[in-house]
């Protein structure tokens, strides 16, 4: 191992030894200098990651600084970095307390870093193992309340499931193959049943990492139960970092023509039902899964499409989803009492009351929606050009009527907030941190919608 | 010297400068006012300026601009931000701006959160002032879909009645519409990109797509659906009633005067160009429709005891004229058209505004609670019974002459419908002469103590009545302006 490669994994070793650190110092500092710690060494990895030069030679056994990587990674870490600012606070006023919280995120984002990075289907395998992991902890870490608990078990019996899943379809893929590696194991066409049966497998596991219908129950139980700053943080990386695997695999492959009903049927079942349900929801976690679980339908119908303009599409939607998101559920944290307000009437007046956060969910609202000049209208957009461009039309039309129907559960929160009056106690002043995050995180939102083109150039050049 | 200034980018950007400003001051009503006030005067005098420049060419612009603004925005899609503005632009700022500074005039009392209200106000101008200038489809799409979060806030936030219901049907309705014509886009851009090899959402580039007769039968139905919800055409308009009555008279007056011209401004300048062929295939169902939604909806009107009510059905009425002209697509009746625009706008604007008035003294809308004003409050009956002469269509106001335009035009295209609508004429008046007689004269049916208009009311009646007379006598230099773009737009 040469110089150079220490520094293309460098991301991975900075975060990997600020979880160590946290947690083994994390006794003797104050928990305000161990999300410090936390926040700087996520932005320390994302920025590295950023002005790092990709190359495709392996720096140890299975890992390289991929394109990839390179996209994804300064991405994870802004995702965990606001994750860890929008917690302290919230953790406060929850009475969850220690060094377990800030050092569980960053082990998470250690994990996150590793994935795109791996160039090997045990690594990968690993990866997104040890990403899930660091999720189950994360949903039950509120002692205090029993939700978190049984989230937390909800989500691990689930995810054990799944995770053999996976493991079995990559067992599969070996089986046909004969190689870990990625390249050389996708890329061959000879035992064309055995790679057949392993994607198939493989996408039960990936259906329920994405929360693709009917993969989904677990989805809205466990944003329910798992502290706000959580769910913000797994209804983002953790899907990003499933969808990219996803795109990995897909991308590494020669076209399977098999795999296209069965993405489409999970593609149409999620958009239509995702949205149907939330349509239904009284309680804002939920609705905001099974939202979720539409937005990965959207997903869905552009990995679909096979093509470079598909994949360029997910990776927007990807990066444009994390900050809908964190924005939607930093909102939720930070204006929770000493509970947190669960129902849609809980919010009401809030936009007056709390204009700052108010304003921020509102804006994830309208973003959600797909409404310009917010973001989530640009990758709409992207999704449903590459969709019609993929030859993918009545799918097309079917999202794009599940997205209008979708509309109208986002703006029920943004009517509460605005038009009704309040009943609900008045919230805390906005700490320093918090503020901090829900602006970095609009401020992402309405660039990205006004002038995606810097962001459209990074992209091209990850599939470059 | 024009090119020096970004004039059309000024004129977006002016009023979310505004609005920006408005925002940041929302804490003193005084200064929320002043701010708003002044900024949409000067918007309005940035609108009058290019009345010199028209008949001149700018460079790079498409036949018929006279200035033109062009700049890459997203280079992955091919979209360009690009602003022109010819002789139907220019009108339709210009009536813009009027109708943004009536309306924030007409607002002056709104004393709950008015720094987000005018705030609001000034943005939503911004939008439809973009959306007037685009030449990019894309950005075009962008506009339309930026109106409606503002839209959608006046309504709910200051709107009387079930606001919150009214304001989100609304919303649904028009989203429904607007999202199936985002497809449609995306699908004449491929389309178009694969034929020339170019990708681009340029309006005079797209115009030139070959697209295949039954394709483009669906496209423009997808667009020909988005426009007609916002306008609303019969039967797509029953989010229409609620949405003017529960909104604040300022929303209504942007509602009712501009959103609804943004969608006949989409058939005229995009749909019916863009697919020749398939719009003429639809021309009857759109005569259909027009022509049943004049009569249909007067005869409404005339069994509403709501005054704003009334009115709404009446102005869905007269926007029917409107599509009826549009559906004849040729110079005279789409002139004609394009006069009713701005006529519906200020007259129909001018009725809000007066039964806003009413209202506001007596706290209802019902008719039965009216009778004789005439003898009390004679400033304002005057302006009560102008506008609603206009809205008759009498003789020498403006309605008459727009109204007489598309009638003509049409005739010539197709008789049949032009007979039909000429009938529906007269249930307009069967319904206007109602309103009059009831409000104005006869007995006073409650006792109400009613004072005549203020001075700032007085003022703003008598500006939109200058209009209302003056595009009644001597139409003849807005409708020149109209003369080269229609050319360009027309030609077979």
């Amino acid at each position: 191992m040469t110089l150079q490669d220490l520094y293309t994994i460098m991301p991975i070793l900075i975060t990997a030894g600020a979880a160590l650190f946290v947690l083994l110092c994390g006794p003797v500092l104050l928990s305000a200098s161990l999300t410090a710690i936390g926040v700087t060494a996520s932005a320390a990895a994302g920025v590295w990651a950023a002005l790092s030069i990709p190359t495709s030679t392996q720096a140890v056994a299975g890992l390289a600084f991929t394109p990839l990587a390179r996209f994804l990674i300064p991405l994870f870490c802004f995702a965990a970095a606001l994750t860890l600012l929008l917690s302290h606070s919230y953790n406060e006023r929850r009475g969850i307390k220690g060094e377990e919280f800030p050092a569980t995120v960053l082990f998470a984002l250690f994990a996150l870093c590793v994935l795109p990075c791996a160039t090997n289907m045990l690594i990968l395998f690993l990866a997104l193992e040890s990403v899930s992991f660091a999720f189950y902890i994360l949903v039950s870490m509120d002692l205090n309340r029993a939700e978190s608990g049984e989230a937390g078990l909800k989500y691990l019996l689930l995810g054990a499931v799944a995770a053999a899943f996976t493991a079995f379809g990559f067992a599969l893929l070996f089986t046909g193959s004969g190689t870990l590696q990625l390249s050389g194991a996708l890329a061959r066409p000879d035992n064309r049943a055995i790679i057949s049966a392993g994607w198939g497998v493989i996408l039960v596991g990936i259906a329920f990492k994405l929360s693709l219908v009917p993969g989904h129950l677990w989805t809205p139980d466990v944003y329910q139960g798992a502290p706000a700053p959580v769910s913000a943080f797994l209804s983002t990386s953790s899907k990003v970092a499933a969808a990219a695997l996803l795109l990995m695999l897909l991308a590494l492959s020669p076209p399977m023509p098999e795999l296209r009903v069965p993405l489409a049927a999970l593609s149409v079942l999620s958009m239509v039902l995702g949205n149907l349900a939330a349509l239904m929801q009284q309680n804002i976690k939920r609705m905001l899964a099974y939202s979720s679980v539409a937005h990965m339908g959207y997903l869905t119908l552009a990995l679909l499409s096979g093509s470079r303009d598909g994949y360029a599409a997910v990776l927007l939607y990807g990066a444009i989803y994390t900050a809908m998101n964190l924005a939607a559920f930093g909102a939720i944290a930070s204006l929770s009492v000493d509970q947190e307000r669960e129902l849609l009437t809980d919010y009401a007046g809030l936009g007056f009351a709390a204009p700052l956060r108010g304003g921020v969910l509102a804006l994830a609202m309208i973003s959600l929606a797909g409404i310009p000049p917010a973001a989530g209208f640009i990758g709409k957009f992207f999704i449903f050009y590459s969709a019609i461009k993929g030859g993918a039309i009545s799918l097309a039309i079917i999202g794009i009527l599940s997205a209008a129907a979708s509309a109208y559960f986002y703006l029920r929160v943004v009517a509460q907030l605005y038009m009704h009056r309040s009943e609900a106690p008045a919230p805390q002043p906005v700490s320093l941190a918090e503020g901090l995050a829900l602006c970095c995180a609009s401020v992402v939102i309405l660039v990205i919608g006004v002038y995606p083109g810097p962001l459209l150039d990074a992209i091209e050049a990850v599939l470059h | 010297m024009t090119s020096l200034i970004p004039m059309l980018t000024l004129l977006i950007f002016l009023p979310l400068c505004g609005s920006l400003l408005v925002f940041a001051l929302r804490r003193s009503d005084a200064a929320v006012r002043g701010v708003a006030l002044a900024f949409s005067l000067a918007e309005l005098a940035l609108c009058l300026w290019p009345l010199a420049l028209s008949g001149e060419k700018a460079t790079g612009a498409p036949a018929g601009f006279f200035l033109y603004q062009d700049a890459a925005w997203i280079e992955r899609f091919g979209i360009r931000y690009t602003l022109g503005m010819d002789g139907i632009s220019l009108v339709m700022t210009i009536l813009t701006a009027f109708i943004t500074l009536i309306a924030v005039l007409s607002a002056w009392q709104v004393k709950e959160r008015a720094g987000l209200f005018f705030a609001l106000l000034l943005a939503l101008q911004a939008a439809v002032q973009g959306l007037f200038l685009s030449l990019d489809l894309f950005l075009f799409y962008l506009f339309w879909e930026a109106m409606l979060i503002p839209m959608l806030l006046l309504i709910g936030v200051w709107g009387s009645g079930r606001p919150v219901y009214s304001t989100i049907k609304f919303f649904i309705y028009t989203f429904v519409g607007s999202l199936l014509m985002l497809l449609a886009i995306i699908a004449l851009y491929l389309m178009h990109g694969a034929q020339s090899g170019s990708y681009t959402f340029a309006l005079p580039e797209l115009v030139r797509t070959n697209i295949p007769y039954d394709i483009g039968l669906w496209l423009f139905a997808a667009f020909l659906l988005s426009f007609a919800i916002k306008f609303p055409l019969f039967p797509l308009h029953t989010w229409q009633p609620d949405a003017y009555c529960d909104a604040p008279v300022a929303g209504t007056l942007m509602l009712g005067s501009l959103l609804s011209k943004t969608a006949a401004y989409g058939l005229i300048r995009i749909a019916f160009p863009l697919f020749p062929e398939a719009s003429r295939a639809l021309t009857p169902l759109i005569f259909v429709v027009a022509v049943l939604g004049i009569g249909y909806f007067a005869w409404i009107a005339f069994a509403q005891r709501d005054m704003k009510r009334m009115l709404a059905y009446s102005s869905v009425s007269h926007m029917g004229f409107v599509a009826l002209g549009i559906a004849a697509w040729s110079p005279v009746a789409v002139s004609g058209a394009l006069l009713q625009m701005v006529n519906h706008a200020v007259t129909t604007g001018a009725l809000f505004i007066v039964v806003g008035m009413l209202e506001q003294r007596a706290e209802s809308r019902d008719l039965s609670s009216y009778g004789g004003t005439w003898g009390k409050i004679p400033v304002f009956s005057f302006f009560f019974l102008l506008f609603n002469m206009a809205s008759a269509g009498v003789p020498g106001l403006n309605n008459f002459v727009s109204e007489l335009i598309i009638l003509v035009g049409t005739f010539r295209v197709a008789p049949l419908a032009a007979a039909i609508a000429f009938l529906g004429t007269i249930l307009t008046l069967v319904y206007t002469v109602r309103l009059v007689q009831e409000v104005l004269f006869g007995k006073e049916k409650q006792p109400l103590e009613l004072k005549d208009l203020s001075l700032r009311e007085a003022g703003v009646l008598a500006v939109m009545a200058l209009v209302v007379v003056g595009l009644g006598v001597h139409p003849g230099p807005v409708l020149e302006l109209f003369r080269m773009p229609l050319e360009v737009l027309l030609k077979p």
